[in-house]
C-alpha cells in the first residue's frame, strides 16, 4: 500500500477519506463503481502524422533496462569454443580497444548452458526461472553499440543518441501514440529500489519534446507520484470546496475572455487531477492481487521482493492503459556495485543481480501470458552493451571480472507480433563481436516501433532545423523476427 | 595579428570559386538553362548515386547519359531522351515544367547545348526541397520604405506600418488598445517577469501625461529585474546547465558567473554585437577584462562527458571530442545566425546551402575551445573598470607612437654609427607594443594571460605563452637569443624561447632550471641534444633582464651565452635538428606543446631574436651590447619633453591598472583554450576517416559577407575565434541582426515573425512579415545595437498595445493570429509563475547575483546524485533564474510548467496543459507554504475584515478589485475554511497564470 510519505503514515480508513477528498461525491462513486476499469478518455497522439502507420500487433510495451552491461556469454549467447579456449589468449587481427585497457585471457562462461523448452533456446543457469519461459523469447545475439562508456551507451540505448538532451523511446511513444487513459501518465519509469541509474532523470528526459512526455517516476514503495496529495493534510470538504470555487472563478474568467482552448483545458485538467488521486493509489495497491500472484512474483522473497513489486506494479500500470513502462534493473556505476557492471567478480556480481530479478521477470511473462496481455504487449530486455569474453586482468591471467563490450551483446524481446523461441544474428566463436545480421540500436528501435504500429521514419518532431526521430537518419526494421 | 600579404595572395589565388565562362552562350546557359536544371533536375540527377545513373550537374556527365542511354543529342531535341521525358511531362515527376521552361531547354539543345559554369552548383537556387544561395534569410537586409496604410491614425511607429498593411490586405481590423491595467500587467510580466505592485498600477492609471506609457516602459527597462527576466530567455538558447551531465553529472560550482554576466550585460544594455563577440571570443579580445572572459561560459555551458574524455580508448575519445565540438558549433551557429551548421557534420546540409567542409571550417574556428575552470581577478565595478581599461589602451597607443618617433630618429641619425654592428636576425620580437615580428613574418599571438606590459612580454608560468605563425623556411643551423627577467629563480623547466614542432615532439629551447636548479640549458626533446655545461647559477635575472643565447652549429656543437659571454662549456650534440617550414613555430614562455606542467616560464621577456645560423662569440657579444647601446642611443635621442611624457605615461598606466577594482581570484567555468592544431574534414563525420585539412572560415552562402578569414590552417585559437566573432557580428551579416530581432519579437508576442527562432533555413518557418524583420534588424543596427532600444520600439508600437480580446470574425480568418489582429494572451513561464507566487506572497528575496540557491541535496551513492527538496528560508526565495540548474536535478514544479531540459537548446518553450500541473499547484509544499505567507501578508496589510482581505488578495494577485459576485463567493469560502486556503485557490486560478 502506498502512503503519502513514509513520515505520514495513515491507516486504511484515513487513506480512503483522503482519496475521496480529491473528488466531488458523485464522480467518486461513479469512478469506484467502474471497479478499477479505465475511464474511456484516451490521450491523442500529438504527431503530425499519427500512428498507426500500419496494423500494429502491440499496443504497449514494458522495457526492462539492465544497467551496467549483461554478459552475453554467461547468459544467452552460448559459445562452446570459449569453454575450450579458457585460459588462452584471444587470437585476433585487431587488439581489443576496451574501456579500462586491460585485456586478460579468455574466460569461459561461469554458468552452465542448457537448451530449454520446446524451442531448445540456449539459456544458462544464471536465469533458471527465465529458462522456464524460454519459448516466449525472441533473442537477438548480434547487437553492437557505438561506445563502451556506460552513460552515452545508455543514452543511445534509450534515445538513439550518445548525448544528453534527446528524447528517449518512452517520450517518443507518449508523443506519438498518446495514452490509453488520461488518468495515468503515458510513460512511467520505475527505478531500481537501490537507486536511479547514473545521470538520473536524464535517462527519461523528454529532450526537445514537450515536457509532458517526460517519464513520470512511479515508485513501488513510498510516495507513488510526487504531489499526488497535498503536502499538508487537507479535509475532503476543503478539497471539494476549493475545486468548486476554482472552477467558478475560472469559468467567469473564461467567459470574459471569449474562446480560449488553453483556459478551457486547464479547467478540465483539475478534474483529471482529481481522478488521478483515485486511480494512482488504486493501481498501486498490490494487495488487490492474490496470494498466488504475490508468490509468483516473489514478493515475499528477500532477494526478489523489490523487483517483484516493481514488475507487478508495471503489469498493473500497463493494464490500466499506460503506454510504456520502463523498469530499471540496476542503479549507478561505481562501488559498491549495485548493477550489472561485473568488472571485478562476475560470479558475485551477475549472481546477485540475476537473483534479484530472474524470478520476477519470468513471473511477468507468465502473468502477461495467462491474462492474455502478452498478445498485444511487447516486453523488451536490454542492457547498454555486453561484456568481453576475455577477463579484465593482466594479459597473462584469467581474471574474475569482464570489461565492457560494445562489439557484440544480446537483448531479447517477447510478446506481440514476434516469432517466439527463436534467436537472430550471431557473434563470433567466442562471443566478442557481432558478425552475422548485426543489429544497431537504431535497428532495434525501428523494430520495436514497427511492432507498435509506427514507421520510425514517419514519427518526427521538428527541432532546430531537423525533423528529429528516434532513429536519427538510420534504422532498419528486422522483419525476420516477426511472426 | 597582421597577416603577411603573401599568405593572403596565396589564398586568393587558390580560392576554389569557379570562374564563370565569358562567352555569350555560356552566359546565356548560366542565366536561363542552369536555373531550370538546378531547380527541377539536380535534386535527383546529381551526386554520388544519381537516379537512373544520369548526372546533369556537368556537361561531361550530361553528355555521357544514363541507364536509358544518351540524354542529349546535340542540335536534335527530338532525338534527345531528356527532351522527350520533359516534353511528355514524365520529368520532373509530379511537377511538369512550365511551357516557357520547356522552350528554353528545347532551344538550348537545338542551338548546340553549350554549357556555362561547370559543374553546376546545386546550391545556386532554392528548389522545392532545399534552400539555395537565393534563400530569403541569406540575402542582405533590405531597406524597405514604410508601407502605405489606410488607417494611419492607428499607427504609432514603423512596426505598425508593416503589421497594418498585412491586416488591411486580409481585410482584418486591428484591435483597440488594451486598458491601462492590462497594459501595465502585460509590460511588467513581459519585461520583468513579475507582477506590478498595486501602487505602480494606481500611479500609471492616474498618470495624465501624454507619454505616461513611454515613461513606464523606460522605468521598467531600467529595473534590474529586466536583466533577470530576459537572461532566462538567453540561457534557454545557450543550453545553460550547471553540472556536467552524462554519467557523473558533477556540479559546476563556478558556472554562475556566466549567468550573472548575461543578466548584467542586458541590464547595462551592452550593445548586442559586443554581447555576442564576448561570448565567442571575450578572452582573446579582452584578455585583461574578467567579464569578457566570463562571457565565454556561453561556449561551454553545455554538457561535458568527463568519463568519455578520460577513457582509455583514443578512438572513442576522439568521438567524444567531435560530439563536443558539434554541440559548440550548434550553439554558435543556431544562436547567432539561426543556421543549423551542425546538420552538415556527416554530409553537405540536406536543406540549406552549407557544405560539409564548411561545418569543419567552423569546428576549426572553435577547435581551441575546451571546457574548464580558470581563475580571473574579477573587476568589481564594471563601468569604472571598462573606462580605466579604455584609458590604459589609449595611453599604450600614445606610448607606442612616441617610442616609434624616437626610434625613427635614431635610425635616421645613427645606423651603423652609434650602434655596434649587430648581426641581422631572421626574426625579431621587441615586445614593446605587440607580438609582431619586426623583421620577418613570424608574428606571435598570445594564449592564456600572456600580455605586453612595460615593453615586455609577461608570462605567468601557468597557462600563458605566445606562439608564432609557422616557419616559412627550413631551419637547421640557428641561434636563439632573448633578454629575460624571471619572476623567481626557483622555477624549474620553463623556456624563454623554443623552436618547436606542432605536436610538441621536437624542440630546441632556452630552458631555465630544468635539469639543474638555477641554471640555463639548451632544452631538447627527451634531452637528446642537452648537456649540463657548468655555467654559473643565475643570480641576477630576478632583478634585471639578462641576455641569454644558444648557438646551434652545423657540426652539432651547441654553445650557450649569457650577457654576451660564453656560459659554461660548448659541447657536441647529435647534430642540429632541422625544423621544416610549415611544420614548426617559435613559442615564448613554453618549452614545448602541450602547454602546462613544468613547461611554463614565469617572467618578462623584453625581446627575442631568431637567426638562421650559429652566431660567433663576437657576434653574440655585439648583439648583447647593442641592446645596451640602444638604450643609450634612445636616451640620447629622446627630447626632455618626450622623456617627461614617457615617464608620465608609464606612471599613469600603472596607476590606472591598480585602480581597476579587482577581487581576489575567482574560479570560473569558461573556455579554457588549448592550442588547436590543424582541423580536418572527417568523412561521414567519422574521426577515423580524416579528409582534407581546413582553416577557420565562415559560411560562403551568406550574401554580401566575405567568408574567408584569411587564416592558415595552423592559425592560433585566438586568431580563429577573433575572426569568427568579427565575421558573425559584421553589420553586413544578413542573419545576425535579423535573428536577434526575431528572438525579441518571439518573447514579446509568444510567436516569432519566424516561428523557429533557431532556424531561418529551409526547414524552419517562413516569415510572417519578412520586411518587418528587416526593419527591426536595421533599427537595431542604427540604434548602435541597443537591445533595450529595440524592446522600446516594439512595446511602444500600437501592435503590441492591442487588446487581447477574442474576436470571432478575425479568428475565422486568422485563427493563429499570425497577422497580429490582437495581442495573443500568454501563460506565465515556469520561472515567472514561481517568482510571481513569491512576489504576491511578499516573500520574494530580491538579491541579485552570486552563487545560486539550491533546491536539492547531493548525496553520493557510487556516483553523485541529487535529491530534490523544497528548502525553506529567505535565501531560497530568490528569483528562479538564480536556481542552480543541474542537468539531472530538475525542479519538478518548474518542469511540469514546461521548463526545458537544460541540455537542449531551447529557442521556444512548449506550452502544455496537464493534470500534473494541477496536482503540483494544488498540493506542492511550496505552493501551500506560500499560500500561508500570502494570507499572513494580507492580514498584516488590511486586518481581519474578510471583505477587505479578499479585495486586497485580488489587488495583489490580479491588480484589480473583485466584483460583487466574486467578492461574495470568496467571502463565503473564507468563512468556511481559511484565508490561506483561498490564497491557494487564487494561485491555481487561470487569471493568475495568464497574461492578457
Amino acid at each position: 500500500m502506498w502512503t503519502k510519505s513514509d513520515s505520514v503514515a495513515l491507516d486504511r480508513r484515513q487513506w480512503f477519506d483522503w482519496v475521496k477528498c480529491g473528488l466531488g461525491g458523485a464522480a467518486l462513486t461513479t469512478l469506484l463503481a467502474r471497479d478499477g476499469k479505465l475511464a474511456a478518455a484516451v490521450v491523442a497522439s500529438e504527431a503530425s502524422d499519427p500512428p498507426p502507420h500500419h496494423p500494429a500487433p502491440a499496443k504497449r510495451a514494458i522495457h526492462i533496462c539492465l544497467t551496467g552491461g549483461l554478459s552475453q556469454v554467461d547468459s544467452f549467447d552460448y559459445k562452446p569454443k570459449l569453454e575450450k579456449l579458457h585460459g588462452k589468449s584471444l587470437v585476433s587481427d585487431d587488439r581489443p580497444d576496451v574501456f579500462f585497457g586491460k585485456v586478460g585471457l579468455l574466460r569461459k562462461n561461469d554458468w552452465a548452458f542448457k537448451q530449454r523448452g520446446e524451442s531448445g533456446l540456449w539459456v544458462s543457469d544464471l536465469f533458471p526461472h527465465l529458462s522456464e519461459v524460454a519459448d516466449e523469447l525472441t533473442v537477438i545475439h548480434s547487437m553492437f553499440a557505438e561506445t563502451s562508456n556506460h552513460t552515452p551507451a545508455t543514452f543511445q540505448e534509450n534515445s538513439g543518441f550518445r548525448l544528453n538532451g534527446f528524447p528517449v523511446a518512452g517520450s517518443w511513444l507518449s508523443f506519438g501514440m498518446g495514452c490509453e487513459t488520461d488518468e495515468l501518465p503515458a510513460f512511467v519509469v520505475i527505478p531500481d529500489t537501490r537507486g536511479v541509474p547514473a545521470g538520473g532523470s536524464i535517462n527519461w528526459t523528454n529532450g526537445f519534446l514537450p515536457a509532458r512526455h517526460q517519464g513520470v517516476i512511479i515508485r513501488s514503495r513510498g510516495t507513488p507520484i510526487d504531489d499526488l496529495f497535498p503536502a499538508v493534510e487537507k479535509t475532503p470538504q476543503l478539497e471539494r470546496d476549493s475545486r468548486n470555487l476554482l472552477e467558478r472563478m475560472n469559468r467567469r474568467h473564461l467567459a470574459s475572455r471569449g474562446v480560449n482552448d488553453e483556459l478551457a483545458a486547464r479547467i478540465g485538467s483539475y478534474q483529471l487531477a482529481a481522478r488521478m488521486q483515485v486511480v494512482v493509489p488504486d493501481v498501486g495497491n498490490l494487495d488487490q492481487e492474490t496470494a498466488e500472484t504475490h508468490a509468483l512474483y516473489g514478493l515475499d522473497g528477500k532477494e526478489t521482493g523489490d523487483f517483484g513489486r516493481s514488475c507487478l506494479l508495471a503489469r498493473r500500470l500497463l493494464q490500466r492503459g499506460v503506454r510504456f513502462v520502463q523498469l530499471f534493473a540496476g542503479g549507478a556505476f561505481g562501488s559498491p556495485r549495485i548493477n550489472w557492471d561485473g568488472h571485478e567478480d562476475m560470479i558475485r556480481n551477475h549472481g546477485r543481480e540475476a537473483g534479484r530479478m530472474d524470478k520476477p521477470v519470468a513471473a511477468l511473462l507468465k502473468d502477461l501470458r495467462r491474462t492474455g496481455m502478452l498478445d498485444d504487449t511487447l516486453v523488451l530486455f536490454t542492457s547498454e552493451f555486453g561484456r568481453t569474453p576475455f577477463a579484465q586482468s593482466a594479459a597473462s591471467e584469467v581474471g574474475k571480472g569482464r570489461d565492457h563490450n560494445q562489439n557484440g551483446f544480446t537483448t531479447w524481446l517477447a510478446g506481440a507480433g514476434l516469432k517466439h523461441g527463436i534467436s537472430y544474428g550471431s557473434t563470433d566463436d567466442v562471443g566478442w563481436k557481432a558478425v552475422e545480421n548485426r543489429v544497431h540500436w537504431h535497428d532495434f528501435h525501428a523494430t520495436v516501433m514497427y511492432l507498435l504500429g509506427i514507421d520510425h521514419e514517419r514519427l518526427t518532431y521538428y527541432h532546430n532545423g531537423i525533423k528529429r526521430r528516434l532513429t536519427n537518419v538510420h534504422g532498419h526494421v528486422i522483419k525476420e523476427i516477426f511472426a | 595579428m597582421p597577416r603577411s600579404f603573401s599568405i593572403l595572395a596565396v589564398i586568393l589565388i587558390c580560392c576554389p570559386k569557379v570562374v564563370c565562362g565569358v562567352d555569350a552562350a555560356a552566359r546565356q546557359f548560366d542565366e536561363t538553362v542552369a536555373p531550370i536544371l538546378i531547380q527541377h533536375c539536380l535534386e535527383c540527377h546529381s551526386g554520388t548515386d544519381p537516379k537512373g545513373q544520369l548526372d546533369l550537374s556537368s556537361l561531361k556527365t550530361t553528355l555521357a547519359g544514363g541507364e536509358s542511354g544518351e540524354a542529349i543529342v546535340v542540335g536534335e531535341p527530338q532525338m534527345s531522351l531528356l527532351w522527350e521525358r520533359v516534353d511528355g511531362d514524365e520529368m520532373p515527376p509530379k511537377k511538369p515544367l512550365a511551357d516557357s521552361d520547356k522552350m528554353i531547354l528545347q532551344r538550348w539543345i537545338q542551338s548546340g547545348a553549350k554549357w556555362g559554369t561547370d559543374p553546376l552548383d546545386s546550391f545556386r537556387f532554392t528548389t522545392n526541397k532545399r534552400a539555395g544561395y537565393d534563400w530569403w534569410a541569406l540575402q542582405p537586409v533590405g531597406d524597405h520604405p514604410l508601407p502605405v496604410v489606410q488607417n494611419d491614425s492607428w499607427v504609432r511607429n514603423g512596426i505598425d506600418h508593416f503589421v497594418l498593411e498585412k491586416l488591411e490586405s486580409s481585410k482584418l481590423n486591428p484591435s483597440s488598445p488594451a486598458d491601462r491595467r492590462t497594459l501595465i500587467r502585460r509590460l511588467s510580466f513581459d519585461l520583468l517577469g513579475l507582477p506590478p505592485t498595486s501602487d505602480a498600477v494606481t500611479a500609471f492609471e492616474n498618470d495624465g501625461r501624454p507619454d505616461a506609457y513611454e515613461r513606464l516602459v523606460d522605468q521598467m527597462l531600467a529595473s534590474p529585474h529586466y536583466g533577470a527576466r530576459w537572461a532566462r530567455h538567453w540561457l534557454d538558447v545557450a543550453r545553460f546547465g550547471e553540472s556536467q551531465g552524462f554519467e557523473r553529472d558533477k556540479i559546476r560550482e563556478n558556472s554562475w558567473p556566466y549567468r550573472d554576466w548575461v543578466i548584467n550585460a542586458l541590464n547595462v544594455d551592452l550593445p548586442y554585437d559586443e554581447f555576442s563577440k564576448r561570448q565567442i571570443a571575450g578572452d582573446v579580445l579582452y584578455p585583461n577584462n574578467s567579464h569578457a572572459i566570463i562571457a565565454t561560459g556561453f561556449l561551454v555551458a553545455g554538457p561535458y562527458d568527463e568519463v568519455g574524455q578520460s577513457q582509455q580508448s583514443a578512438a572513442m575519445k576522439a568521438v567524444v571530442r567531435q560530439d563536443e565540438l558539434e554541440d559548440i558549433v550548434s550553439v554558435v551557429s543556431q544562436t547567432f545566425l539561426s543556421l543549423t551548421v551542425n546538420c552538415a557534420r556527416c554530409h553537405d546540409h540536406k536543406f540549406d546551402p552549407i557544405r560539409q567542409r564548411e561545418y569543419y571550417q567552423m569546428t576549426a574556428s572553435l577547435d581551441g575551445v575546451r571546457h574548464g575552470s580558470r581563475d580571473v581577478q574579477l573587476m568589481l565595478d564594471d563601468g569604472l573598470a571598462e573606462r580605466l581599461e579604455a584609458e590604459i589602451d589609449d595611453l599604450r597607443i600614445e606610448l607606442g607612437e612616441l617610442d616609434k618617433r624616437v626610434r625613427l630618429r635614431i635610425n635616421a641619425a645613427a645606423v651603423g654609427d652609434a650602434l655596434p654592428d649587430a648581426p641581422l636576425p631572421r626574426a625579431s620580437w621587441l615586445f614593446d607594443t605587440g607580438l609582431d615580428d619586426s623583421v620577418g613574418q613570424l608574428h606571435g599571438s598570445g594564449e592564456g594571460n600572456a600580455k605586453i606590459a612595460n615593453g615586455s612580454l609577461v608570462v605567468d608560468g601557468k597557462g600563458s605563452f605566445v606562439a608564432t605563425t609557422l616557419l616559412v623556411d627550413d631551419l637547421r643551423e640557428k641561434t636563439l637569443e632573448a633578454w629575460v627577467k624571471l619572476d623567481d629563480l626557483d622555477q624549474r623547466g620553463g623556456a624563454v624561447m623554443s623552436v618547436v614542432s606542432l605536436d610538441g615532439g621536437l624542440f630546441d629551447a632556452i630552458v631555465f632550471g630544468e635539469r639543474e636548479p638555477g641554471r640555463w640549458m639548451a632544452g631538447s626533446d627527451t634531452f637528446q641534444r642537452t648537456q649540463d655545461v657548468g655555467g654559473a647559477v643565475e643570480a641576477d635575472a630576478k632583478d634585471r633582464a639578462v641576455h641569454v643565447a644558444i648557438a646551434y652549429h652545423s657540426d652539432g656543437t651547441i654553445a650557450l651565452y649569457r650577457d654576451g659571454k660564453p656560459y659554461g662549456t660548448p659541447y657536441k650534440s647529435s647534430g642540429p635538428l632541422t625544423f621544416s617550414a610549415g611544420k614548426a613555430k617559435v613559442v615564448f614562455g613554453l618549452r614545448h606543446f602541450p602547454p602546462g606542467g613544468n613547461r611554463m616560464l614565469s617572467g618578462a621577456i623584453e625581446a627575442a631574436h631568431l637567426y638562421d645560423r650559429a652566431l660567433t662569440p663576437i657576434e653574440i657579444a655585439r648583439s648583447a651590447a647593442v641592446k645596451e647601446a640602444f638604450i643609450e642611443a634612445f636616451n640620447e635621442a629622446i627630447t626632455p619633453a618626450e622623456q617627461k611624457r614617457r615617464v608620465a605615461i608609464q606612471a599613469e598606466i600603472s596607476k590606472l591598472a591598480t585602480a581597476i577594482p579587482r577581487s581576489k581570484n575567482l574560479s570560473i567555468y569558461a573556455v579554457k583554450p588549448r592550442n588547436p592544431g590543424v582541423a580536418h574534414v572527417l568523412l561521414r563525420g567519422n574521426p577515423a576517416t580524416v579528409g582534407e585539412p581546413v582553416a577557420a572560415n565562415g559560411i560562403e552562402s551568406l550574401v554580401g559577407l566575405e567568408a574567408d578569414f584569411g587564416l592558415l590552417a595552423e592559425a592560433s585559437d585566438a586568431d580563429r575565434r577573433r575572426r569568427l566573432a568579427e565575421w558573425i557580428t559584421e553589420p553586413t551579416n544578413p542573419l545576425f541582426a535579423r535573428v536577434i530581432g526575431n528572438r525579441l519579437w518571439h518573447h514579446h508576442f509568444g510567436v516569432g515573425l519566424v516561428e523557429t527562432p533557431n532556424d531561418f533555413g529551409f526547414n524552419g518557418g517562413r516569415p510572417s512579415h519578412r520586411e518587418l524583420i528587416d526593419f527591426l534588424a536595421r533599427e537595431l543596427i542604427h540604434r548602435n545595437w541597443s537591445v533595450k532600444s529595440l524592446h522600446r520600439l516594439i512595446v511602444t508600437s500600437a501592435t503590441y498595445r492591442q487588446s487581447s480580446r477574442y474576436v470571432p470574425a478575425s479568428a475565422a480568418v486568422d485563427a493563429d493570429n499570425r497577422l497580429l489582429w490582437r495581442k495573443s494572451p500568454q501563460r506565465l513561464e515556469a520561472e515567472s509563475l514561481r517568482d510571481t507566487v513569491l512576489s504576491v506572497s511578499g516573500e520574494l528575496n530580491q538579491q541579485m547575483g552570486g552563487p545560486g540557491y539550491r533546491d536539492f541535496e547531493t548525496f553520493t551513492k557510487n556516483t553523485q546524485f541529487y535529491t530534490m527538496t523544497d528548502p525553506v528560508g529567505p535565501e531560497f526565495n530568490r528569483r528562479s533564474v538564480y536556481r542552480t540548474w543541474l542537468r539531472s536535478g530538475r525542479n519538478r514544479m518548474l518542469d511540469v510548467f514546461d521548463c526545458p531540459d537544460p541540455s537542449t537548446k531551447t529557442p521556444k518553450r512548449a506550452v502544455t496543459v496537464t493534470p500534473l500541473q494541477a496536482l503540483t499547484l494544488m498540493n506542492n509544499s511550496f505552493v501551500l507554504r506560500m499560500s500561508d505567507r500570502f494570507a499572513d501578508r494580507l492580514q498584516s496589510e488590511v486586518g481581519d475584515d474578510v471583505q477587505d482581505l479578499v479585495r486586497r488578495a485580488y489587488q495583489l494577485a490580479y491588480n484589480r478589485n473583485p466584483d460583487e459576485e466574486e467578492s461574495n463567493d470568496a467571502v463565503s469560502f473564507v468563512a468556511a475554511h481559511t484565508l490561506s486556503d483561498f490564497c491557494r485557490v487564487i494561485i491555481n486560478s487561470n487569471e493568475f497564470l495568464h497574461v492578457d
